[in-house]
């Protein structure tokens, strides 16, 4: 006893994980709506999709710009003359107003023809992937992060848009069998894929050095191993992957029950690990 | 042979030419007075709850066989440093000659990029309640003392140290203090497996406090409502 030691604080809090979890919805609902022109079943979502992403697209920018201890200058980071490009930090504000940009555009072509759209839809859903991937590269740049500085979370952060963004989907398709069998496939693969990733993460980091082996035993016990591997991990991923491979999962309540646990699991997910291996760096003297 | 591997562009140790500034610390020397970092508080008029310098000190063993050591805290001014290439605006630098790892306050958009990246936990935001200082709601760090350092001085806390635990210098002088100190002892630098390459360098420093998240396995309960406390009056 007697020990003196100074506190120190994350550097980025939970509302960090909201913003990757709406953002990635947002991106995920416009690649669903671009599926439409290229894919007739996912036609009755091009314009709902669309919208919800758009709202989404707000929503995330104004978390972002509100998240920053100096708001007002979130203009810096828009300056080109500033720009740090190997931050990606950078690239994000790059892609996000590019994808704004495309989004307008996008929306103007919806009420014409089929050509009309295709172009937009292409380049915004181009977006619509890379958005994600970069929320994964900003924690997995971070060299001296356990779980955070892997190859996989921005691949993993990409899963996890897509079925978050299908999960919503759901509610918007209102019942069509063609573009809720459609969803069903989406969300059942992306969760196995999601599932393998969160496992492996788990493994690699149990098998790591010591920040890994420590982190690992933070995030899998006490209240981050509720959160984690209770809700993540089981309740939110191999749940619903268990309901959407049975026949109960062709059902509307099962398809339901499914997605409510994907959103679960999806904002689980991240929240623990943005949340897990930075508590952990607070206990370095 | 001392030739210095040096992996990324920026890095400027061993560079002819160019000042690089370093820190030794001599733990065996520190007699845990916290004068160092009073002087800081002072030099800068650092906020309670936040440090740009700090002495963390930890009692090990069982009695009879019992010592207390120190690890005097800071910024590592790394010679390749992950805050830089984090931060988005630019507003964390690097000055090549001298090394040292700098903010521009004014520019800071406090997004928390260079905190993240940081392994040492050496930079913070400040509050946005101060009295006499109007710098408030952007990252804060140590900066080696720019300022004084500029002038021909050394920095507040080594000015400070009545052990003379703390000696700055440039290491690519070979005739400097720190160049003596670090080639006729053995020093330890913290988390060096992160390729940071940091500039702060310890003789005699002890795992109790060098290894990473030790203290997340010894949590002393009355520490732990210290921690609740300084969680609940941390206004940023």
């Amino acid at each position: 006893m007697g020990d003196y030691v100074v506190f120190h604080d994350v550097a980025w809090h939970g509302i960090y994980a909201v913003y990757f979890f709406v953002i990635g919805i947002s991106a995920a609902l416009f690649f669903l709506s671009a599926l439409s022109w290229f894919r007739e079943e996912y036609r009755p979502l091009r314009t709902p999709a669309f919208y919800g992403s758009l709202v989404l697209l707000a929503v995330a920018g104004l978390m972002l710009i509100g998240d920053l201890s100096q708001p007002a200058r979130f203009l810096n980071v828009l300056n080109p003359a500033y720009w740090h490009m190997t931050s990606p930090l950078v690239w994000g504000t790059i892609l996000l107003v590019a994808f704004g940009v495309v989004s307008i555009w996008y929306f103007t072509t919806l009420g014409k023809g089929d050509s009309a759209g295709k172009l937009p839809a292409m380049i915004g859903a181009l977006l619509a992937i890379a958005i994600p991937v970069y929320t994964g590269f900003d924690l997995a740049v971070h060299q001296h992060r356990p779980v955070w500085n892997s190859s996989l979370v921005p691949v993993l952060f990409l899963g996890l848009s897509l079925i978050s963004g299908a999960a919503v989907a759901t509610f918007l398709a209102r019942g069509d069998p063609r573009l809720v069998a459609a969803l069903r496939q989406i969300m059942l693969w992306g969760s196995g894929a999601v599932a393998i990733m969160v496992i492996s993460l788990v493994i690699t980091t149990g098998y790591g050095g010591s920040a890994e082996e420590l982190t690992y035993a933070f995030m899998t016990s006490g209240t981050m191993g509720m959160t984690f591997i209770g809700l993540g991990l089981l309740a939110g991923t191999l749940l619903p992957l268990l309901v959407l491979a049975v026949p109960m999962g062709r059902q509307q309540t099962g398809l339901m029950a499914a997605a409510v646990l994907i959103l679960i699991g999806g904002i689980s997910l991240r929240y623990s690990i943005l949340m897990g291996p930075q508590i952990v760096q607070t206990f370095f003297s | 042979m001392n030739e210095e591997l040096r992996l990324s562009s920026i890095e400027t140790r061993g560079v002819q030419g160019k000042k690089r500034y370093a820190m030794v610390i001599d733990t065996r020397r520190c007699i845990g007075c916290m004068a160092c970092q009073v002087a800081c508080k002072a030099e800068y008029d650092t906020p309670l709850g936040v440090n740009r310098t700090w002495v963390p000190y930890k009692v090990v063993g069982t009695y009879p066989n019992v010592k207390k050591h120190f690890l005097p805290r800071l910024c590592n001014h790394c010679d390749d440093p992950p805050c830089v290439r984090a931060c988005p605006v630019d507003a964390t630098y690097k000055v090549d000659d001298g090394g040292f790892v700098l903010q521009r306050y004014e520019r800071c958009i406090g997004c928390r990029a260079c905190m993240a990246s940081c392994p040492y936990n050496a930079r913070f935001m400040l509050p946005s309640h101060r009295t006499y200082t109007k710098i408030n709601n952007v990252v804060d760090k140590c900066t080696f003392c720019f300022h004084r350092v500029t002038q021909g001085l050394v920095p507040a806390c080594v000015q400070t140290c009545i052990g003379r635990s703390r000696v700055f210098g440039d290491l690519n002088d070979p005739n400097s203090e720190v160049s003596y100190l670090v080639t006729r002892n053995a020093t330890q630098v913290l988390r060096p497996e992160q390729g940071t390459k940091p500039q702060v360098f310890y003789i005699g420093a002890d795992r109790n406090q060098t290894e990473y998240g030790r203290d997340l396995y010894f949590r002393p309960d009355v520490m732990e409502e210290d921690r609740a406390a300084w969680s609940r009056n941390l206004k940023i």
